[in-house]
């Protein structure tokens, strides 16, 4: 059974890039989100097994879904994916659940090593 | 010739790709303020310049007097980036620069130089990130202060920008405490809305 | 002949009207140009490979050094303005007319000069701005001189109604909310009409002008004294009771009156009468002490002239 995974950015150009940096043949089955409410909902459906998400959304932030998945028992991987790149801004996420934090733009060299570090691509 | 139109498309390639810049920026004035910036959504905007003052004072949200820093850039797409924040609140900020050298006796480094440097710090950060992304390498002229006290009409003077059409992105930086906030806004003029039309469209079909 | 295009550009930044130099991030010289050669006396042979301090030890080394880390750091242009700092290196300038500027001028650029994305190094220009220095100064001067023309009496050289009215409103603002104690006296000469029809209005304008500047002498700094009319003079006194200041009312009509103006061998005899009223309780506006001055000034004249007289 492919694997849920859930890309949460309100920006088609960033959606598009992340898709593009991740493995070609990762059997997964994705679902988009353009801001953080969406990506609430998808959650709760069961199809963000592993969730990429920006900071910078409205309507809920990548901080506000974090908060909130934290307070619904953080059943999923989250990995921060932010044009903010300061060390608090890093600090914070880890802080509140997210496994990772990548920079933008994404490569697909900063996206395996994660994976397969937590088994969910080998 | 018609005005050069920014779709959907292009606009949120445009707004990704300040948002990227911004971040860069905001990484350089946290690490020069000793501080965590929070940063804003960008917000793209093709206005007519008779327009222009109106749509930056919807734009930021400020009515009173502002202080005005401006530079110059310059590749094809070339323009305008104004750093501008309620006036007086620039030197507030100035006080906040961790750097001991400011506070050396020794060699006095003037209010306005302070200025200016945190300025070109925004700038240049985010006017090369941006233009970097979409394969230019720009060029800088040097910051130069537009006024300390002025009304944001007074910025867009007609007659001084002799353009029609601007093209205007804006990114605020504020400090987490909210005591102070300072607007980035780049401007481009018909010609260079075009290039960048052309360049969004060849970083959108890359994809 | 065919000049290879690389030549050409060593050609053009050695030539070029500005300084052109290029450091690393030890602060050593990479290059120098030739304008550089010329203003500093010091070849590139001399400079390039050793420190810029080493060569130029009077720089001032963590002003520089800094700007420099913030390009290495950054990866972004940094700029100095002659505004902000006056010039980096001490080079003569070449103004025929100094306009009180000693040393050249500088407007100075630091330009990443990247390589794979890493800067490498920083080339810094300087450019002459010493031109453009002193038209700014020369402007900032005449605009300087033309306010105080503004605030002056263009004869007499002291303050004139508009600036003092402005002193007065402000004065009395300031008695209103603070108390304490504020005078006015005005006083004019007497028979000056006499002195111009008698002497020429040459004549008339002198003996104004050398009895300003008599009375000028004797009041305190913190008074005002200014032209009020044709031949009314006027003197504010913050801080003065009605009695102290009627004895400076009294000084002043013996500053004027004790000995002739003598204007071009002749001698004309001049006095004055004065009129005095304080700021108290009761006075709605300035208008109004003006005008109570005023009165006292005519009660003055009609006295005998030649006098002081202070409204109760």
């Amino acid at each position: 059974m492919s694997l849920p995974i859930v890309i949460a950015d309100d920006s088609l150009l960033a959606r598009k890039v992340l898709t593009k940096a991740l493995p070609q043949d990762w059997d997964v089955d994705v679902s988009y989100a353009s801001n953080g409410r969406e990506a609430l909902a998808l959650y709760r459906e069961g199809k963000a097994s592993v969730m990429f998400l920006d900071l910078t959304m409205p309507d809920l932030t990548g901080y506000q879904v974090l908060e909130a998945l934290q307070h619904e028992d953080l059943n999923t991987f989250v990995i921060v994916v932010s044009a903010d790149v300061q060390p608090m801004a890093q600090a914070r996420v880890r802080s509140l659940g997210a496994i990772a934090f990548i920079a933008k733009p994404v490569s697909p060299e900063a996206v395996l090593p994660i994976l397969k570090e937590y088994g969910l691509y080998v | 010739m018609s005005e050069p139109v920014l779709n959907e498309d292009r606009r949120d390639a445009l707004q990704e790709v300040a948002n990227l810049a911004m971040g860069q920026a905001a990484t350089r004035l946290g690490r020069l303020l000793d501080a965590f910036i929070e940063l804003s959504v960008p917000r793209v905007q093709v206005v007519e310049i008779s327009k222009a003052a109106a749509a930056l004072r919807e734009m930021t949200g400020i009515q009173e007097a502002v202080s005005a820093v401006r530079q110059g850039f310059r590749s094809d797409i070339k323009g305008e980036a104004l750093v501008i924040c309620r006036s007086g609140s620039m030197e507030q900020l100035c006080g906040l620069v961790n750097d001991p050298y400011p506070r050396s006796a020794y060699e006095q480094v003037s209010q306005e130089e302070l200025i200016f440097d945190v300025a070109n710090v925004l700038t240049g950060a985010c006017v090369s990130c941006i233009l970097e992304q979409l394969g230019r390498t720009p060029v800088f002229s040097a910051p130069g202060l537009l006024g300390e006290s002025m009304s944001l009409d007074d910025v867009f003077q007609p007659g001084v920008l002799a353009w029609e059409v601007a093209l205007l992105v804006e990114v605020n930086f504020a400090l987490e405490d909210q005591s102070f906030r300072a607007h980035l806004v780049m401007l481009m003029a018909e010609e260079s809305i075009r290039h960048m039309n052309d360049a969004l469209d060849a970083l959108l079909s890359s994809l | 002949m065919n000049v290879p295009p690389a030549s050409l550009s060593d050609l053009v930044v050695e030539r070029v009207g500005f300084g052109i130099f290029v450091l690393d991030r030890e602060m050593n010289v990479l290059m120098w140009n030739r304008f550089m050669q010329d203003h500093s006396g010091l070849s590139a042979d001399q400079v390039v490979g050793k420190s810029i301090f080493a060569s130029f030890p009077e720089l001032p080394r963590v002003w520089l050094t800094r700007k420099l880390e913030s390009v290495f750091q950054l990866g972004s242009f940094a700029f100095s303005s002659w505004e902000q700092r006056p010039y980096l290196f001490k080079f003569d300038h070449d103004r025929p007319i100094t306009g009180g500027v000693d040393f050249m001028q500088q407007d100075c650029t630091f330009m990443p000069l990247t390589r794979e994305r890493e800067v490498v190094a920083v080339c810094v220009t300087i450019s002459d701005v010493t031109h453009v220095s002193i038209v700014q100064r020369e402007r900032e001067e005449a605009v300087a001189k033309l306010q105080e023309y503004a605030d002056r009496d263009g004869l007499t050289g002291i303050a004139n109604r508009r600036f003092f009215e402005a002193r007065l409103r402000d004065e009395y603002t300031r008695w209103q909310r603070y108390g304490g104690e504020m005078s006015v006296l005005l006083f004019d000469l007497d028979h000056f009409k006499k002195i111009n029809d008698q002497f020429g209005h040459g004549v008339g304008d002198t003996v104004l002008r050398e009895m300003a500047q008599r009375v000028a002498q004797v009041v305190r700094v913190q008074d005002t004294f200014g032209r009020f009319g044709g031949e009314e003079f006027a003197l504010l006194l913050p801080c003065t009771p009605l009695a102290d200041a009627m004895l400076v009312a009294e000084k002043i009509r013996n500053t004027i009156g004790d000995v002739p103006v003598d204007v071009q061998g002749v001698s004309v005899p001049v006095t004055a009468s004065v009129g005095g009223a304080a700021a108290r309780v009761g006075v709605p506006n300035y208008d109004v002490l003006i005008n109570e001055a005023d009165a006292a000034l005519y009660s003055a004249k009609r006295q005998g002239r030649n006098r002081s007289v202070a409204f109760i």
